[in-house]
């Protein structure tokens, strides 16, 4: 049953990424203007001039001059046989530009998910057992605290901080001599000393969310006549927690791995640019804002598949976890 | 436990409505009482703005660049004696003409008087109701005083952080509530049905989901026509972002009503003959209660984030409208974090925000529970 | 660090001397780097007489005799910052701006001649000049770039400042070092066009290795096309040899340049710095004969946030920037670190202008609001309407004085009408003019139009270009107000912005930068409308820039200027020239049809303490371009 519906979801997959495709194509240009115009005012913007003839002459060349409709089938054909078109501002092939820092962002990503679990998973716990105590207010105001912070200012002062007080500095993955070396342990390990700095400020926004997910879900299942049965037949606390509560607790958590991946993807662009890392965030902001179509139209369309893949993995751990769950 | 062995004997728990119930044990949340005062206090800090605000929050001063905080003294003695009259200590502004670094100097001696429920500059309440009595002016009309400091242009803060707030918190509230109907609306059926409806919405969830976010805000934002007014500018943010928001509320809620739809209450009651409808909004939509609040609660202070990211991007709301988000992103640099750390005010008071209505949240979640009812 | 000493020598007898000092130069040995000098010794590279051209330009550094080595590390941003790599290394054409940018002197041509009427412009090469790759650079390098790109419409339109009357020059090699263009009418901003950042063409590309790229050249150009991954020649080209103003020109290291530094780890998309290093073939040499620059490397780490520039600047990870640093708004953080950070600031000046100038469009296309704001004295009045000191002294941090537009009082272009009329701040009489112009107040204050519309518009703006410009009309708002005047102000994304009021004319009004000197090469657009940026014009604009067939035709005395102009640009002699720019600004004075706030005050960049040889002051322009004409190639680390 479960294969019959995985089987179903992969064939859903084909239409639906076509749609997700022409949309944000669409979405990227739906914004007035084209890279021409972008690349005029940018230039303009840093009292720079360029020529008006040569911005026609480019505009026909890249066929911005073209409706929409043939600008989607030239960009999506090229696509399917793995040409992702050319990036108008780096005049490069986009698949030059996009593959390792997609590959440092799901590093950062995955990291980060890692971390606010390591976290949210025992902080919630104890402060739906231990509810209304101390601790759990002392817990949930430190979370909130990361919440109600602003990703991009708590990076600024940390650099601030970093800069004034310590003479360090806090942006980047790397430091300057591993920067363009190629890898090996010792980059990895410099990768290390550098990731924790995005990865806590990304992770104290999003953990506070799912300790109060993680918290309510467990107080329903606590308060439910199953578990007073359990307790009075006198089942040790922790085995009662962790043998049924938590599990079913844990199934709106799973259902979040399917968003949370790209979402942090996504959501890490600022705190990316305020920090320059080099990850896929900074760059994709840069094109989208520059209108660099084909370069923005590839980073989207890799995180919608990594959203789709996520969507998959976590409806198949749903079903596994609460056994309840039935596909017809 | 409430001991109720007669059945004959009805207490007050029995024949209470649910909401009554519900506020009792809410009650009993000390925190969670905090927490609703609190957030009624901004609500009603964001409806009287003009009265609370002592100034007009866009009137600049060149005098008061950079004006650091003033402590507000009570007690003001003078040569006579002294007397119970709020003052606040004068300052001067001086600048070094080449670094342009600005040093406000004690003016020793000169204090600026004020008075509550004073005249200040004439305003309309909301937009409708004329008036010009203001909770705390100067006594001077001319004199300016700043609690919380002053911007870059020598506005004053508090005014500028109280007109922020009727922005930010109504904005969170209009958006959670939009989020919310789609979210529960159609998360609901999705959970419900299953089969080709489930599949149905949950594509287009996942639709939606897989659309990163910046783009969307990008794209959506940058189509806004830009001679719409402020107000209207406001609407079309907030509904882009509840447009962003409502997935996540749905997916979750779908979730919940998978597995509660196996729940014995459910199949007795529509073994019983109830209609889909009832069965759904009557017995399953209650029991979810406890997670949209808490999802609710969540949401909010999201929202009042996002439109602040938004803002960091220059594609939220744009000055002269003033929310909390426009007035972080205008403290975003390192100038202010440097030399006018008071310009960060309005992120306390999205922090204080954020908590309040997590625990007015909590306490709220905790009334609903329908097994938590019982306990003493 | 002592004032700069410009070099006020005419371009002849500059020539005279770098030709003396030349041949006395090549009596002598030359000197080189350490590091090039193990390469020749390794038998890398030949000797440094070789690689010099036979009179390379000799250079007196303004302070002292420099050392070689060490890095200068200064702060890109992601994305199109490619001119700021451009303003470092210097767009080496030509000719170039002296360090006083009043006079264009050789630059790679040793010398050059202009003909009596200024038809004929005469180039001499230095013989023995190299690529960076070691490769003769020759008349024919001059003559493909001409002849086969900028003449040649499959690559890109001929840009104007290579034609006159629409008719393209006439490009001829007299010999293997000597190059003549002959225009079919007088030019005489021509040197000054060339010696722009725009006007690099004709000495861009290296023949040698840039022909490769072109199918007249290259028969199996499809299969390089094909192992490129670029979508047709055109598009190859640019990704392998760049233009002059995108940023792939400096992605390619293999592509051979004339500049001091060259491309070692480039500006691409995914780049987190960029590193040029030095050319062992530069043509320039200090009067000791060291052959320059002193300086080994060029490092720039990209940033993609402007605050984490100030932040590498505090921290003394940057040793020169003024791009992106010179807000009035960062100055204090920066003056406070000037110790920790190890620097001190250097100055920008502009020599005229605005930071902020008001373009009410006077082509607007709602008829009522067109005759409104083409009423002079409704103009007047809102110049009258604002106190333009208090607006600095807030919005500016005190920093700056009233000004309408144009050059400053210093400058030989500096026109007195057309910058200080109308300045004081006079509410009595801007009541009264609209009074008078029957412009009467409504219930709300807000005068109207005699049909009882209320006088309402916005002005646009981009809040991230200038955040002071949108403080600025905040404050301008408030006192339009108390005029009766409902002015709004309009922030948009800077697309938008351009989409609206430089393309479509969509806007009531708007805002934009108004720094102008009217010297040649630089485009007068708030006197004559004959640019994008002339936002009070711009279907007149259209009208001028393609001969009349698009846009709509421009009353008489905007026609007036755009012919006054059009001989401006013919005429070689400086005062003469000068006359003529002085005739438009009269129009336009008169006219009084754009209006500024404050004068462009000198803005200030950071440069280390101990980085020698750079002025403390230098002008701010992008046809300068700022800082490439104080010549990089001489600044070195003192001890």
């Amino acid at each position: 049953m479960l294969l019959t519906y995985i089987v179903k979801r992969i064939i859903w997959t084909i239409p639906f990424l076509f749609a997700v495709s022409l949309v944000s194509f669409a979405l990227i240009q739906a914004p007035p203007g084209d890279y021409l115009t972008t690349f005029a005012a940018t230039l303009a913007q840093s009292g720079d001039m360029v020529d008006e003839q040569r911005l026609e002459a480019l505009r026909t060349r890249y066929g911005l001059d073209q409706p929409f409709i043939v600008q989607y089938w030239k960009w999506i054909s090229g696509v399917l046989q793995g040409d992702f078109g050319i990036s108008f501002e780096w005049q490069q092939p986009v698949s030059h530009l996009i593959w390792e820092r997609m590959a440092l962002s799901v590093c950062l990503a995955l990291s980060t998910l890692l971390f606010t679990w390591a976290i949210a998973f025992p902080i919630g716990i104890y402060s739906a057992v231990r509810k209304y105590s101390i601790g759990d207010y002392i817990v949930t105001t430190i979370g909130f605290l990361g919440l109600a912070l602003p990703n991009f200012l708590l990076a600024l002062v940390l650099m601030y901080v970093g800069v004034v007080y310590f003479g360090a500095n806090v942006g980047g993955l790397f430091s300057q001599e591993y920067q363009m070396a190629p890898w090996s342990w010792a980059k990895v390990v410099d990768l290390l000393e550098h990731i924790w700095i995005p990865v806590v400020i990304l992770g104290t926004s999003s953990s506070a969310a799912l300790i109060r997910i993680m918290r309510a879900n467990l107080l329903d299942e606590l308060n439910k006549p199953y578990v007073t049965t359990a307790r009075a037949k006198g089942l040790s606390e922790f085995k009662l927690l962790i043998k049924y509560p938590v599990r079913l607790a844990l199934n709106p958590f799973v259902s979040t791995i399917g968003w949370a991946f790209p979402q942090l993807i996504s959501g890490a662009v600022i705190t990316a640019f305020v920090l320059s890392l080099p990850t896929a965030g900074p760059l994709l902001l840069q094109a989208l804002l520059a209108q660099d179509m084909y370069l923005a139209g590839a980073f989207i369309l890799l995180l919608c598949t990594l959203t789709v893949v996520g969507m998959l993995v976590s409806d198949i751990l749903l079903a596994l976890l609460d056994p309840r769950i039935r596909y017809q | 436990m409430a001991s109720v062995l007669d059945p004959r004997l009805h207490t007050d728990t029995e024949v209470a409505s649910q909401w009554r119930l519900m506020w009792w044990s809410f009650r009993r949340h000390t925190l969670a009482m905090v927490g609703l005062v609190v957030v009624i206090m901004l609500y009603l800090t964001g409806v009287f703005a003009e009265f609370l605000a002592p100034f007009d929050p866009q009137s600049a001063s060149s005098r008061h660049v950079y004006h650091p905080p003033q402590m507000i003294h009570f007690i003001d003695s003078t040569e006579d004696g002294w007397r119970i009259k709020p003052w606040v200590q004068a300052y001067t502004l001086e600048r070094d003409p080449f670094t342009l670094q600005t040093t406000f100097n004690l003016d020793e001696g000169n204090r600026i008087y004020l008075t509550f429920f004073g005249k200040g500059t004439p305003y309309k309440l909301m937009g409708l109701f004329p008036g010009e009595r203001r909770f705390l002016v100067p006594e001077n009309p001319r004199d300016r005083f700043f609690l919380f400091g002053a911007d870059r242009l020598g506005r004053d803060m508090l005014s500028r952080t109280i007109f922020g707030t009727r922005v930010s918190m109504s904005i969170g509230l209009v958006g959670v509530t939009l989020s919310l109907m789609l979210g529960v609306l159609l998360g609901g059926i999705s959970g419900y049905y299953g089969g080709w409806v489930d599949m149905g919405i949950q594509r287009l969830v996942e639709f939606v989901l897989s659309l990163p976010t910046i783009p969307i805000w990008l794209a959506l934002t940058a189509s806004l026509p830009p001679d719409w007014p402020p107000l209207t500018r406001y609407f079309a943010i907030t509904l882009i972002l509840s447009l962003v928001g409502w997935t996540e509320l749905a997916r979750v809620v779908r979730g919940r009503f998978l597995a509660l739809r196996a729940e014995d209450f459910v199949i007795a009651a529509r073994l019983d003959g109830c209609s889909e409808k009832r069965v759904i909004f009557r017995h399953m939509l209650p029991s979810l209660m406890s997670h949209m609040i808490a999802s609710v609660t969540l949401a909010i202070p999201v929202m009042i984030l996002a439109e602040t990211a938004l803002s960091f991007l220059g594609l939220g709301l744009l000055p002269p409208t003033i929310s909390w988000g426009v007035l972080l992103k205008e403290a975003q640099n390192i100038r202010s974090i440097a030399q006018a750390p008071w310009l960060f005010v309005p992120g306390a008071f999205v922090l204080v925000a954020v908590l309040a209505l997590n625990f007015l949240g909590d306490g709220l979640r905790d009334a609903a529970d329908p097994y938590a009812q019982e306990r003493g | 660090m002592k004032q700069t000493q410009g070099r006020l020598v005419t371009a002849v007898s500059a020539l005279a001397l770098s030709a003396a000092l030349g041949a006395e130069a090549w009596a002598q040995t030359y000197d080189e780097a350490p590091q090039l000098a193990e390469r020749v010794a390794a038998g890398e590279l030949p000797p440094v007489e070789e690689r010099l051209p036979a009179e390379p330009e000799v250079v007196t550094p303004i302070e002292s005799i420099g050392t070689y080595g060490g890095q200068l590390r200064y702060g890109l941003r992601g994305s199109s910052d490619h001119n700021n790599i451009l303003r470092m290394v210097g767009p080496q054409g030509l000719v170039r701006w002296n360090m006083d940018y009043t006079e264009v002197i050789p630059n790679v041509a040793h010398e050059f001649e202009v003909n009596e009427d200024a038809t004929e412009f005469t180039f001499h090469l230095r013989p023995g000049m190299k690529w960076s790759d070691g490769e003769p650079f020759t008349a024919d390098d001059v003559l493909f770039n001409m002849l086969d790109l900028v003449f040649n419409d499959e690559f890109a339109p001929t840009p104007p400042r290579y034609m006159t009357d629409g008719t393209p020059a006439t490009v001829e090699k007299l010999d293997d070092h000597t190059i003549k263009f002959t225009f079919t009418a007088p030019y005489g901003d021509f040197l000054a066009e060339l010696a722009s950042p725009l006007g690099q063409h004709p000495v861009l590309y290296a023949r040698h290795y840039c022909s490769q790229f072109m199918p007249a050249y290259n028969d199996q150009i499809d299969e390089l096309i094909a192992a490129n991954n670029a979508s047709d020649w055109q598009n190859l080209y640019l990704a392998k040899c760049g233009d002059i103003e995108i940023p792939a020109r400096w992605g390619n290291a293999e592509r051979p340049t004339l500049d001091p530094w060259i491309i070692s780890e480039p500006y691409t998309g995914g780049a987190v710095r960029v590193v040029m290093e030095r050319n062992p073939y530069f043509w320039q040499v200090d009067t000791e004969g060291n052959q320059l620059p002193y300086i080994d490397t060029l490092l720039s780490p990209i940033a993609q946030d402007v605050e984490s520039l100030i932040l590498d600047a505090m921290g003394g990870r940057i040793d020169f920037q003024i791009r992106h640093l010179d807000a009035a708004a960062n100055r204090p953080v920066l003056a406070e670190n000037r110790e920790a950070g190890g620097y001190e600031f250097v100055e920008a000046s502009s020599v005229g202008g605005v930071n902020m100038i008001i373009n009410l469009n006077l082509t607007h296309k709602d008829p009522e609001l067109r005759e409104l704001f083409n009423t002079r004295d409704f103009r007047v009045a809102l110049s009258l309407g604002m106190d333009r000191q208090s607006i600095i002294d807030t919005a500016l941090l005190g920093d700056g004085e009233p000004w309408q537009q144009g050059p400053f009082e210093e400058h030989p272009n500096f026109h007195e009408q057309i910058s200080t009329q109308y300045l004081d701040y006079d509410p009595d009489e801007a009541n009264r003019l609209l009074d008078e112009l029957g412009f009467a107040p409504g219930a709300d204050g807000v005068r109207q139009l005699p049909s009882g519309r209320p006088i309402k518009f916005q002005v646009d703006v981009i809040p991230t270009l200038q955040p002071e410009q949108v403080d600025m009309l905040e404050l301008i708002e408030q006192y339009w107000a108390e005029i009766g005047v409902d002015m709004d102000v309009n922030a948009l994304e800077r697309t938008f912005f351009y989409e609206r009021t430089s393309n479509s004319n969509d806007h009531d009004a708007a805002v934009w930068g108004g720094q102008a000197s009217w010297v040649p090469g630089e485009i007068p657009q708030q006197i004559v409308p004959v640019h994008h940026d002339s936002r009070w014009g711009i279907p007149w604009s259209f009208w001028y820039n393609s001969g009349g067939e698009r846009g709509e035709e421009p009353p008489a005395s905007v026609k007036q200027r755009m012919e006054l102009y059009d001989q401006a640009r013919a005429t070689v002699d400086p005062e003469a020239r000068r006359a003529l720019i002085h005739q438009i600004a009269d129009i336009a004075a008169e006219e009084f049809e754009v209006m500024g706030v404050s004068k462009a005050v000198p803005t200030y960049g950071i440069v280390k303490t101990n980085l020698m040889n750079v002025p403390p002051a230098m002008p701010s322009s992008w046809y300068y371009p700022t800082p490439a004409p104080t010549l990089l190639t001489t600044w070195y680390w003192a001890e």
